[in-house]
């Protein structure tokens, strides 16, 4: 199986914090890859080191095999990568058909043709079935601010995927989402995931949703890496239990 | 909702061009400023209002433009290719403005443009080689379009009009393109949007760009307009008049200007009776307004609209791009 990421001795410090304290890691193509770790294990701040929304303080990132350490956010996204955020990061204002064609008119044609091209930049079938995809044809039309959390949530993690990107990056998608919602949008990543053969990577703390999803999960603690395994196997690891449990 | 928004356009349309018919040269005079500044307001409004980045040197555009037409035309330039160069000198110089908003916002951004427009002004005053200082220019001529001469109050006056009507319809062309649902990605959430493959960098430069050229052909007609043009005019205090247009009619609303504008520049007349007053009770209106509608006049009338139709579940967002 190739590596569509790889993650070499990453470290992110700041002044004199080190949050992500050189950590090695590959997914492979077409797998859901889980990292869990307890509050403040560097998590989030390995995904905005690969991401580009910081820069990291040493170590490389590539995806697929190309070295993309540094590289703006924008220029990752147009090379197939893909992320939701821990917070809610929908446009409010837009109606829910706007946020997703937004999410998919930066990958084609130039500056330019936007500007002098349709309205929708060709986009409104595939946002139409993105819509239908995640359900949410009743409230396509409506701004994505009225719309409820959970609903906000689908709508984040469609955004995602409207570009059609082979990697995808998943921060706490089911943070404070109740049961219902959690087991649709389980079901929907995973529909998704049968369906176009992307990759995930998950950031979770709901040990349920992890264990459900992925095919192969991390442990993070003190910015390093402490175990790995599948699901079933981190879940009886007596470091990980000790990690979260604490001292 | 949409049919009765364009009976209001098409009616709103009928009367500016049926006013001049009805109004004396000084009414003529009051409207075509009108339809000069909503040129600039509209320009505010796409850098302020829609891409969200706040701009205090809208008036500085104005003058530059203003300056240029003044310029060029006793040099010989034909008035079109002046205004040509006015709204291109403006774009340049606003997409260099722009680099501060790429690394500041809201307040620090509004600091690094108030203290561009102070220079603006200073380089009308002091260059006098270039500008004759504090004297001014005077005598910009009116132009002649295909033979036609636009020279008197009545024409000059379509002319403004034609530009603006132009001009808008540009605007909204590019409003209702990707670009401006980009814009609007950019006020609401940037980090997000650059996670979404938008190149935040160019459309923050073109924001502001665009708005600073749609002011340089504000004042493109403004100097062929008032005829007389000097520093003090395009001071900090238009920049403020020209944000508060854009706030009072509705920030982030394509119809905003064109409100914002009109109540800046009838008001202080229709307040005249009021004498010294004027200005604490455009401020109190203001104030009120503020407090009780941020998402401006517009704003007001598209919720109570919304009442009118169904008393469904107030939205509680309100439309107000530089709070954001």
């Amino acid at each position: 199986m190739t590596a569509v990421l790889e993650v070499t001795n990453l470290r992110k410090a700041f002044g004199g914090i080190v949050a992500v304290d050189g950590v090695s890691f590959e997914v492979r193509a077409g797998e859901i890859l889980g990292i869990i770790g307890p509050n403040g294990s560097g998590k989030s701040t390995l995904f905005n080191c690969v991401l580009g929304q910081l820069q990291p303080s040493a170590g490389e990132v590539r995806i697929d095999d190309k070295l993309t350490t540094g590289m703006r956010p924008c220029d990752l996204n147009r090379l197939g990568v893909s992320r939701t955020f821990q917070l809610l990061q929908v446009f409010p204002q837009l109606s829910v058909r706007d946020n997703l064609i937004l999410a998919g008119q930066e990958h084609q044609g130039s500056m330019a043709s936007r500007l002098f091209g349709r309205a929708d930049a060709g986009l409104g079938d595939a946002a139409g079935q993105m819509i239908e995809f995640f359900r949410l044809s009743h409230l396509a039309d409506e701004q994505a601010g009225s719309l409820s959390y959970g609903q906000q949530k689908l709508l984040d993690a469609a955004m995602a995927f409207m570009a059609g990107p082979r990697l995808v990056l998943l921060d706490e998608p089911a943070g404070g989402v109740n049961l219902t919602m959690l087991g649709h949008l389980r079901e929907r990543l995973r529909a998704y995931h049968a369906e176009r053969s992307a990759t995930f990577v998950v950031i979770e703390h709901q040990m349920e949703f992890v264990m459900a999803l992925c095919t192969r999960v991390l442990v993070l603690a003190e910015g390093r890496l402490i175990a790995e395994g599948t699901p079933q196997d981190i879940r009886r690891n007596p470091i990980v239990i000790e990690a979260y449990l604490g001292h | 909702m949409m049919r009765l928004g364009g009976i209001a356009v098409a009616i709103a349309s009928a009367a500016a061009i049926a006013a001049p018919f009805f109004l004396k040269p000084y009414g003529i005079f009051l409207i075509s400023t009108w339809a000069v500044l909503t040129i600039a307001a509209i320009g505010l409004n796409l850098t302020l209002g829609y891409a969200g980045q706040i701009s205090l040197a809208q008036g500085a555009f104005v003058g530059i433009g203003a300056y240029t037409v003044a310029l060029l035309t006793p040099a010989g330039v034909p008035f079109f290719v002046a205004f040509m160069a006015a709204g291109l000198l403006s774009f340049a110089i606003g997409w260099v403005l722009g680099y501060p908003a790429l690394r500041v916002q809201h307040h620090y951004l509004a600091f690094v443009t108030l203290a561009f427009s102070t220079l603006v002004f200073l380089v009308l005053r002091n260059e006098e080689w270039l500008t004759n200082g504090i004297y001014g220019i005077a005598g910009t001529s009116r132009p002649t379009l295909l033979g036609w001469q636009t020279g008197a109050a009545r024409d000059f006056y379509f002319l403004c009009l034609g530009v603006l009507a132009l001009l808008s319809l540009a605007t909204w062309w590019m409003l209702r393109s990707p670009w401006g649902r980009a814009f609007v990605a950019l006020r609401e959430n940037p980090v997000r949007a650059l996670s979404l493959g938008l190149d935040t960098r160019r459309y923050t430069l073109m924001a502001f760009a665009i708005g600073s050229s749609l002011g340089g052909l504000s004042g493109a007609l403004y100097a062929p307009l008032v005829q007389f043009i000097e520093p003090s005019s395009f001071t900090l205090g238009l920049s403020f008049n020209l944000l508060l247009m854009v706030i009072v009619g509705g920030s982030g609303n394509f119809f905003g200007p064109f409100v914002g504008a009109l109540i800046a520049v009838l008001l202080p007349e229709w307040l005249r009776v009021t004498q010294g007053y004027y200005l604490i009770v455009y401020a109190a209106a203001v104030m009120v307004m503020m407090a009780f509608c941020p998402a401006g006049v517009l704003g007001l009338i598209e919720r109570a609209g919304g009442m009118l139709r169904a008393p469904r579940k107030a939205a509680g967002a309100f439309t107000d791009g530089a709070a954001t």
